[in-house]
């Protein structure tokens, strides 16, 4: 390990982020060669949460971008305010500016909403955070306009020209994999999945987050989220399952884990009826014996 | 080839490069930014440690986690301790077992399992295209696909009808933020006088159309039957007005069964079901019973009825002409889609199919991944 990456390390964990030496390496590769880093995984083991620590680290904001299907230019780029431009021209028809002024005041900076991408490429004070979220939930065409940005980071708009980003934002997207991303858009990309966390590494992040928590129920809530996790289940539970069950529990005050208390706080942790109804079928008496042995 | 230890290498910025041609020779997608990416890395301190020089290599060389693999064996070779001289490839060899798997599912589809084949047809089948494996594979004829091809094929299928459904679902859902309408804005704001505030904004409408698929599961269609139902099952995922049947010498409707989440529980529940399996051909009787019993229900000026079948028919010509073309008058188009159409050579001249041609609006072939892709047109300008 270099020392960047161990000092690195260190400072997340500052922050509350239990990060290993892989990951914080590749962080510190995104920051040190200015790459787009792709962040995969299946749901909840942090990506997001990634870009989140990432800000806070560099000090600077985050803009965050949520792809969905059908995203389009409009809604993560820019778009005219129509009606604010149409006042205007009403406003100034007595007026005595020249057609082509008033066409240039109109398509000003004043009348265009900044949506997402062109708020981080025209952040002037400091490089911000872009968190492209769920990328594979936007269509290709999207993600073909996502090239240009990602190579050049500058934005042409008709109306006004080229816009360069005077800062090169950090760039983190994330996906799930519902869809393969296009080898065009990888290949811009440093690449890295996050898996579900080992053992230690969770309830290193258990007790990070609720150093209040019992040791023993901690150790006891991980090993039961690890045994669910192994069984084949629609949707295993991710961290963000794992810390809303702390958050449960502790909010209910439960000293220890009972078979009825894991029955009535399954939602917490499992999505999914069918998943439940797996579970319930378990003897939860035996497995939560074998757990705690 | 590239050498395959640093240790051959004079300075280490030339082993970097050594390694990342070794890399590209096992077949991980890397071009010359990569190299250059990687110098740049290493000239950033990123080289100062093992597992540092591993993570951020990985980082830059994979494009996704099934990549994984190849390069932790390609840097264990590459800048392990022991210097060798030969030159190998890596090889994942996580194929023992699917012999087995493929065979389990084709079983419980009542086909025989197809380890047995003669290599001479495995060739022919590769020397479609010249192009890559996966290439070559889109264009194989899913009957002479090998028991290990069987599983390449599989994902390969699974990755790109996933593709198409995406396409198609867009296709089909079009944008919900239309165009501004200048004509209706206008109208809409005479009561504030000339200026124009409210926007009215103006949609593509798009039709809905329903889609009828008719599966042949006849014996001479057991090759290509399952990736049929394959190919169906993956459609419905997305297309929500689907109805879809099984026919050979009777007509089963599988639409319910579809409904499963995972493939593995229609094929249990179909096989439960559907007994229909592997048996002789009556297209014109299963035609009839499909006409009196669902046509009226659910075929419209909307519809578009697909029917996967090779048309070789046991029954009577013209009760298969006589229904096919009822067929053709309650829906708004009819494909037929004939697996044999893809062999070299082949014209419709089965009794069966002359008798349908004269009613069918489009003719294709269905016997590979590519022919089915193709279906995306005739789906998505309807």
């Amino acid at each position: 390990m270099i020392p960047e990456v161990s000092k690195i390390i260190s400072e997340f964990d500052n922050l509350g982020y239990v990060v290993e030496e892989e990951l914080a390496t590749v962080l510190l590769l995104t920051l040190k060669l200015q790459k787009p880093l792709l962040l995969e995984g299946p749901p909840g083991v942090g990506k997001t949460e990634a870009a989140h620590i990432i800000a806070s680290h560099l000090q600077t904001n985050l803009i965050r971008l949520q792809c969905y299907e059908g995203l389009d230019v409009h809604q993560a780029i820019y778009e005219w305010n129509y009606q604010k431009q149409l006042l205007s021209i009403k406003i100034n028809e007595q007026s005595s500016l020249s057609a082509s002024e008033k066409e240039a005041h109109i398509f000003g900076e004043d009348y265009l909403m900044k949506r997402p991408l062109l708020q981080a490429i025209t952040a002037t004070d400091k490089a911000p955070v872009l968190l492209i979220d769920e990328v594979d939930r936007a269509d290709e065409e999207f993600e073909a306009f996502l090239l240009e940005l990602l190579s050049d980071f500058q934005i042409s708009i008709p109306e006004m020209g080229t816009v360069k980003a005077p800062h090169r934002p950090v760039v983190i997207l994330t996906s799930n994999r519902t869809r393969e991303l296009s080898d065009a858009l990888k290949r811009r990309c440093l690449y890295h999945w996050i898996d579900y966390p080992n053992f230690e590494k969770e309830l290193k992040i258990v007790q990070k987050r609720f150093p209040v928590m019992n040791e023993d129920v901690a150790l006891t809530l991980v090993k039961l989220v690890t045994h669910f996790r192994e069984q084949n289940l629609q949707k295993s539970p991710g961290i963000a399952e794992t810390l809303d069950w702390c958050d449960g529990l502790l909010a209910l005050g439960m000293e220890r884990f009972t078979p009825e208390f894991i029955e009535k706080t399954l939602g917490c942790i499992l999505k999914s009826e069918t998943d439940i109804q797996s579970v319930k079928a378990q003897n939860l008496e035996q497995v939560l014996e074998a757990v705690e042995a | 080839m590239a050498l395959a230890h640093f240790k051959h290498y004079p300075s280490f910025d030339e082993a970097l490069i050594g390694f990342t041609r070794y890399c590209r020779e096992n077949e991980l997608g890397i071009g010359l930014s990569h190299s250059q990416e990687a110098l740049q890395a290493a000239t950033a301190g990123f080289a100062g440690d093992e597992g540092t020089l591993k993570y951020t290599l990985k980082a830059l060389f994979c494009t996704c986690t099934e990549d994984h693999d190849t390069f932790d064996k390609c840097f264990q070779v590459f800048w392990g301790t022991r210097k060798h001289t030969y030159n190998h490839k890596i090889q994942n060899k996580n194929t023992s077992n699917v012999v087995k798997r493929s065979n389990n599912s084709l079983v419980m589809m009542g086909f025989k399992p197809q380890g047995a084949e003669t290599p001479k047809e495995e060739e022919e089948a590769k020397n479609v295209s010249g192009a890559s494996a996966v290439e070559s594979l889109k264009f194989t004829d899913f009957s002479k696909v090998s028991a290990i091809d069987r599983q390449v094929l599989d994902e390969l299928a699974n990755k790109l009808l996933k593709q198409l459904n995406h396409r198609l679902k867009r296709k089909l859902e079009s944008t919900k933020q239309g165009q501004i309408d200048i004509r209706k804005t206008i109208r809409n704001n005479m009561s504030n006088g000339d200026a124009l505030i409210k926007l009215a904004r103006r949609d593509r409408k798009m039709e809905r159309y329903r889609i009828i698929l008719l599966l042949d599961v006849s014996g001479s269609m057991d090759k290509y039957s399952f990736f049929l139902l394959k190919f169906i099952w993956s459609l419905k995922s997305n297309l929500k007005q689907i109805e879809a049947f099984v026919f050979s010498t009777k007509l089963v409707r599988i639409t319910e069964f579809l409904r499963q989440d995972q493939l593995d529980e229609t094929l249990f529940q179909m096989s439960q079901n559907a007994d229909n399996w592997s048996s002789g051909t009556k297209i014109g009787k299963c035609f009839e019973d499909f006409n009196n019993l669902y046509a009226k229900r659910i075929l419209n000026g909307k519809s578009i009825t697909i029917v996967l079948s090779d048309g070789l028919d046991h029954g009577q010509p013209e009760l298969l002409a006589q229904e096919t073309q009822k067929i053709r008058l309650r829906t708004s188009k009819l494909v037929w889609l004939n697996p044999l159409k893809g062999t070299q050579g082949y014209e419709p001249t089965a009794r069966g199919m002359q008798a349908a041609l004269p009613s069918i609006d489009e003719f294709q072939s269905a016997h590979n991944l590519h022919s089915l892709l193709e279906l995306e047109n005739i789906l998505a300008n309807v």
